[in-house]
């Protein structure tokens, strides 16, 4: 898939305030815009840094500047920081070629700790994202950002493991020069370290050979 | 923020920039040589990326104490020559309106911009308040851009224009612009002038002698409006079906337009100039017209404003105008309720033009309507974790019941809002305006002759205490109102992202800036101050409760720097000992994570006792404290990097 | 052990306006708390039962069964309770004739109960006598000198037991006044407990005072200093620092605490020992022993010379019983006209007409 014409891409960044969704969807756009795609992304900060559901539309285009906004059963990938955010956002705005990529750990809604809401069982979610999308990617960002050495940067593991995944118009190699003009040394170190493992991953349970993928 | 795309001198390169940057851009490409602005989302990151290169541009930026302040200050370096803009959320322009309408009679000189950001849906605000009604009442211009690119173009048109009429334009920005993020085309930079000077002979003054003049100068705008570029149709010359959007509304309805496959029946008319209308543009598609459909953020101001004009047409054909007015653009909260979205205009645009669309396909909506799951819980607004907030609002509940006379918060805005809900235990009672919980507790204080025993606390943020509670606590402190004012201080302006305040000892460029402390503001008012750490849950309940013992207008500053801000590094993290905490068995009925509520300690059902999420866990400790068995203690981090 | 929950304690007791403050309710849970000498559920507990409840001496209260189960006995004497004998006291150390209560007999027996290893904590009501008393729990005779002194306000001294008999295993002296021990005989309910309470000595308190008393106090300035309060029987409350200030009686009545209005106990009927003043002389205390492990307590003091004890007069015996029956009978009194804040009490036809009829000598 990388490098093939796609005219039209679609993403949406699923997640929970404060994982990192802006910083991701940033990436991938200045990724994108760089690789010649004009780019639209919309997002809603603020007050969703406060443990709410928080998405990222990342909407690309050959031809003109798309608006800020997917409509509904028009995305292509979700990107999931987060496995109930991933279902909700997918059940919204999927359709039947949706692929997904998630991040499993999850992180309890309010409803949820104060006994006012059950959380899915997990292994029922990834059950159900299955059974709704096209291709459903597992990726412990978590664990990989704990690996590169600060467990907040699975942000950046995610869109690596995106990046590897082969369904984004572009090389990961693209992404190189983004993440060094966009962080400082220490951040770039853990990060970068980060987004490698993602690619990997992805790499690997995709098998996609790693030298197509990144 | 891409400060590195901001500072870019050469023209056409496109880069990636957010609405609000865009926005910055434009001003920089228009020679601005003064910014002053008071956060609010979505407005705030204009300044802010404004002041991080104000040095090297060689222009003044500041974050002003409030909006109002912001516009005087703006419009002092209009008059001494100078490009200058103001930005503001629509709740701030309330604030600088009195200033605003006085500017519009007394005019302005050099290039005056005030963009004031609208938050439809109010991601991230208390109300859906549409500003162009404000701005028309005091005669200014509208701008509204449909695209990121499009922000960046309309700014220096902008300054041209409120040179050539000598009136500030008011550029009306919508979240769905200010923190969206798009390709934009460069311009050139161009530097501010150096020859600042107030003419000795020009006076500013607002007299109703210039209302006439201000009239004269909207008929003026009106007129430049008629060709502005900003303004352009595109479908079939005489289409019977016609789309009046502006702002987002426009990327919608084209898209609308084309999904549903209607381009050769749509026409879209794009309107970037919204008051006053270009009346000759407007009524020329009028005549071609048999149904009008409008798409606009929040309020049917376009649509009533096109209604007027048609109805002043001496030529017209019957015409059917679809809107929020008659709810055929809606939400699912209703009309005018709620920010436009896609699927609004595709399902308008169907209803026009009696087609269909289908979404998702492929049975992907059964699918997922048979899915084996609950309904999926939602996510509320709540503290973040080591918020000191949650550890303030914990204080306060508790000192006001250990008191027992039934005491009332009044709230501010601010992240501490957050104090109505779930995580702040719905401790807060009223919430308005900024700088309002003093006011409304000094009249609550002064009811005792009317009956009223129950002890007042408001509750403000420390950037809300600078921007409006020291009037209200000087009223309070003149008519020795009884209340007890507890400010939040959380060493930064937290809901708008971090931007310094006079306490901070920082300006908006980043320089240093001479702190002026809350407790040096209230102390020179004569009032008795306490200051405690909020994490520190006893000593602060204890402070409040005998605050709450005392007589007189008392300040409490309960101070605890934000979890989120960069300096504050997370050494240590809480860590539940299995062994000591009892679940269910200990009588705390789950209260760490139950009614304590912080995100970080959760509930392990497999194990039946509390667990810390060692991502989300700040390290702040007050779980610690409350926990009735000693289960969580404190363990040193490693230094982790970021 | 009483079942109930904690909405149950916040109607019958809480807003009720019934709570002694005795504080054996606190320190099991993080819903309530308590300041400034007032006990509140500082976030609804929804849970159905509680040891708040179990424990508290205001959700109800039956002297009958408190006597079988904490004395072994029936009733010996309808206004004294059960007791083994009745004495005069003092404490034969002149450090702590300087600073407590006229014989010091409380501050002595908790001592000497420390020192000799009988306990290895105490449990006392600290701080001066102008301002809320705090709990302390004293692990040596400097410590317990220092809580030493009568304080007339309702401190919740029974705080840190909760802690103690969670985070520990030995066994402590709780130093309470009569509501304070009737709670700690609900904590011994529990068998986990039982043995932890190795002495119990219980002072005589016929009212506490409410917060509004501080306040009393801080409206006049040269109350807040003095060290010392009492009550003597020449009347009024005396302020001491050096020189003294006397108030009328009458100006600190109406703020004695309005649950101690419908107490029952004003000696501790169920403590090991009872400790109060003679109002007769001021150097020694009445001493009441009423348990075998009083008994011991107090022989061992006297044996060791910590303690002196005599004889109780004979001719004062009718003037204390006379004291206690009046409390006794207005409480009883209320308790007839069906007043709401006695229906905590559960007290027999028998005992009540024994408080009503009995005792000729004090009429």
């Amino acid at each position: 898939m990388a490098g093939d014409p796609v005219d039209r891409l679609n993403v949406v960044i699923a997640g929970v305030g404060g994982q990192g969704n802006v910083v991701a969807s940033d990436i991938l756009a200045t990724a994108l815009s760089r690789a010649g795609f004009r780019v639209s992304v919309g997002e809603t900060f603020g007050a969703s840094q406060r443990g709410g559901s928080v998405m990222s539309h990342v909407r690309t285009a050959r031809d003109a500047t798309p608006g800020p906004l997917v409509p509904k059963g028009l995305v292509d990938v979700v990107l999931g920081f987060e496995p109930l955010e991933t279902l909700r956002v997918l059940t919204d705005y999927g359709q039947s070629r949706t692929r997904v990529l998630v991040n499993p750990r999850p992180i309890y809604p309010l409803a949820v700790q104060i006994g006012e809401g059950t959380y899915p069982d997990p292994g029922a979610l990834l059950e159900s994202l299955r059974a709704l999308a096209a291709d459903v990617l597992v990726v412990e960002g978590t664990e990989l950002a704990r690996r590169a050495g600060e467990v907040k940067a699975q942000n950046l593991a995610m869109l690596g493991a995106l990046a590897g995944s082969g369904w984004l118009p572009i090389a990961a190699e693209t992404f190189d020069a983004v993440l060094a003009d966009r962080f400082g040394d220490d951040l770039l170190r853990v990060n970068r370290a980060a987004f490698r493992l993602g690619i990997e991953e992805a790499s690997r349970i995709s098998r996609v050979p790693a030298s197509r993928a990144g | 923020m891409s400060l590195q795309a901001l500072r870019i001198p050469t023209p056409g390169q496109v880069v990636v920039l957010s609405g609000n940057e865009a926005i910055a851009r434009g001003a920089m490409e228009a020679g601005l040589g003064y910014a002053a602005a008071y956060p609010g989302s979505p407005s705030s990151e204009i300044l802010a990326s404004l002041a991080a290169v104000s040095r090297e541009r060689g222009f003044y930026a500041e974050w002003s104490t409030n909006e109002k302040v912001a516009m005087e200050g703006a419009a002092a370096a209009s008059y001494a020559g100078v490009r200058s803009i103001t930005i503001m959320k629509a709740d701030g322009l309330n604030v600088a309106m009195d200033f605003m309408t006085s500017l519009a009679y007394a005019g302005t000189r050099a290039g005056m911009v005030i963009v004031v950001s609208d938050d439809p849906g109010a991601h991230s605000s208390t109300k859906e308040e549409d500003t162009r009604y404000l701005v028309r009442a005091a005669h200014l211009p509208v701008l509204e851009a449909a695209t990121v690119d499009e922000a960046k173009t309309m700014v220096p048109w902008a300054f041209e224009l409120s040179e050539a009429i000598g009136l500030p334009v008011v550029l009306r920005n919508v979240t769905r612009i200010a923190h969206a993020r798009g390709s934009v085309t460069l311009g050139p930079l161009t530097p501010p002038t150096r020859e600042a000077r107030f003419d000795p002979n020009a006076r500013y003054l607002t007299l109703s002698l210039f209302h006439p003049v201000l009239h004269a100068r909207i008929e003026e705008a009106r007129a430049r409006f008629e060709t502005a570029p900003f303004n352009r149709y595109t479908g079939p010359a005489d289409a019977a079906r016609l789309v009046v959007a502006c702002g987002p509304g426009w990327t919608y309805a084209t898209e609308a337009v084309e999904l549903l496959g209607a381009k050769g029946e749509v026409g879209v008319l794009k309107l970037g100039t919204t008051w006053p209308l270009p009346e000759r543009l407007v009524a020329s598609h009028l005549t071609h017209a048999r149904e009008v459909l409008f798409l606009e953020e929040v309020e049917p101001f376009l649509e009533t404003e096109v209604k007027s004009l048609w109805a002043q047409q001496t030529e017209r054909g019957p015409v059917r105008f679809l809107g929020k007015a008659s709810a055929h653009v809606a939400g699912p909260s209703g009309p005018s309720i709620g920010e436009l979205t896609p699927e609004i205009a595709i399902k308008a645009i169907a209803a026009l033009t009696g087609r269909e669309l289908e979404v998702h396909g492929n049975g992907f909506a059964e699918r997922a309507a048979k899915l084996a799951l609950p309904d999926l819980p939602p996510r509320a607004l709540a503290f973040c974790a080591g918020c000191p907030h949650r550890a303030s609002y914990w204080a306060i509940k508790s000192a006001l019941e250990l008191d027992g006379r039934k005491g009332v918060v009044v709230g501010d805005i601010g992240c501490y809002t957050l104090g109505v809900m779930q995580t702040g235990y719905f401790t807060v009672k009223t919430v308005h305006a900024m700088g309002s919980a003093v006011g409304l507790a000094s009249g609550f204080g002064k009811l005792g002759l009317l009956g009223f025993d129950q002890p007042v606390v408001a509750v403000v943020g420390d950037s809300t205490f600078y921007h409006a509670a020291i009037p209200a606590l000087v009223n309070a402190r003149y008519n020795d109102s009884p209340l007890l004012l507890v400010v939040l201080d959380n060493c930064t302006t937290a809901m708008t992202g971090h931007q310094p305040h006079p306490g901070t000892g920082r300006s908006a460029a980043g320089d240093p800036a001479p702190p002026l402390p809350i407790e040096a503001v209230a102390r020179g008012l004569g009032l008795d101050v306490d200051i405690q750490d909020p994490l520190r849950t006893a000593e602060a309940v204890e402070s409040v409760y005998r605050l709450l013992q005392t007589d007189g207008t008392k300040v409490l500053i309960l101070r605890s720097p934000c979890a989120l801000l960069p300096s504050t590094k997370r050494t240590h993290r809480a860590v539940v000992d299995p062994a000591r905490c009892v679940g269910e068995s200990c009588g705390c009925n789950r209260f760490c994570n139950r009614v304590f509520s912080c995100p970080a300690l959760v509930w392990d059902g497999e194990r039946g006792c509390a667990r810390v999420d060692d991502v989300l866990c700040a390290g702040c400790g007050v779980c610690v404290d409350l926990c009735p068995r000693g289960a969580i203690r404190l363990e040193e981090t490693a230094a982790i990097a970021g | 052990m009483k079942r109930g929950g904690p909405a149950d304690l916040e109607a019958r007791v809480l807003s009720a306006d019934l709570c002694t403050g005795c504080g054996a309710c606190l320190g099991h849970c993080p819903y309530l708390k308590t300041l400034g000498e007032r006990v509140a559920f500082v976030h609804p507990c929804s849970l159905t039962e509680g040891r708040c409840f179990a424990v508290c001496p205001r959700t109800s209260l039956d002297p009958d069964e408190l006597d079988r189960r904490v004395l072994g006995t029936p009733r010996l004497d309808v206004f004294l309770g059960s007791y083994r004998r009745l004495l005069w006291s003092r404490s034969l150390d002149a450090d702590i004739h300087g600073r407590a209560q006229y014989g010091g007999t409380t501050t002595a027996l908790t001592a000497f109960a420390l020192e000799s290893g009988t306990v290895s904590a105490a449990v006392l009501t600290g701080g001066g006598p102008t301002s809320f008393p705090q709990p302390v729990v004293a692990r040596d005779r400097d410590a317990v000198l220092a809580a030493a002194g009568t304080k007339y306000s309702a401190c919740p001294t029974l705080v840190p037991v909760a802690g103690l008999l969670r985070e520990s295993d030995e066994a402590f002296a709780v130093v309470g006044r009569p509501c304070q021990v009737a709670a700690l005989r609900n904590v011994q309910a529990n068998p986990k407990n039982a043995h932890r309470f190795a002495a119990v000595i219980g002072v005589f308190c016929f009212w506490a005072l409410a917060p509004s008393f501080y306040r009393f106090v801080a409206a006049h300035g040269v109350l807040t200093r003095a060290t010392k309060i009492d009550i003597p029987k020449e009347g009024g409350v005396v302020f001491s620092n050096g020189r003294t200030t006397t108030v009328p009686l009458d100006e600190i009545r109406p703020h004695i605490r309005p649950a101690c209005q419908t107490c029952l106990d004003p000696t501790a009927e169920w403590a090991d020992v009872s400790v109060g003043s003679t109002e007769h002389d001021s150097a020694w205390n009445t001493l009441v022993v009423r348990t075998a492990r009083g008994q011991a307590l107090v022989d061992a003091a006297v044996a060791a010379g910590a303690l002196e004890t005599r004889p109780y007069p004979p001719d004062r015996i009718p003037i204390l019983r006379a004291a206690v029956a009046g409390k006794k009978r207005r409480v009883m009194a209320a308790v007839d006209e069906g007043d709401p804040a006695t229906r905590y009490l559960s007290v027999s036809d028998d005992t009540r007409a024994a408080i009503m009829a009995g005792g000729r000598d004090v009429q």
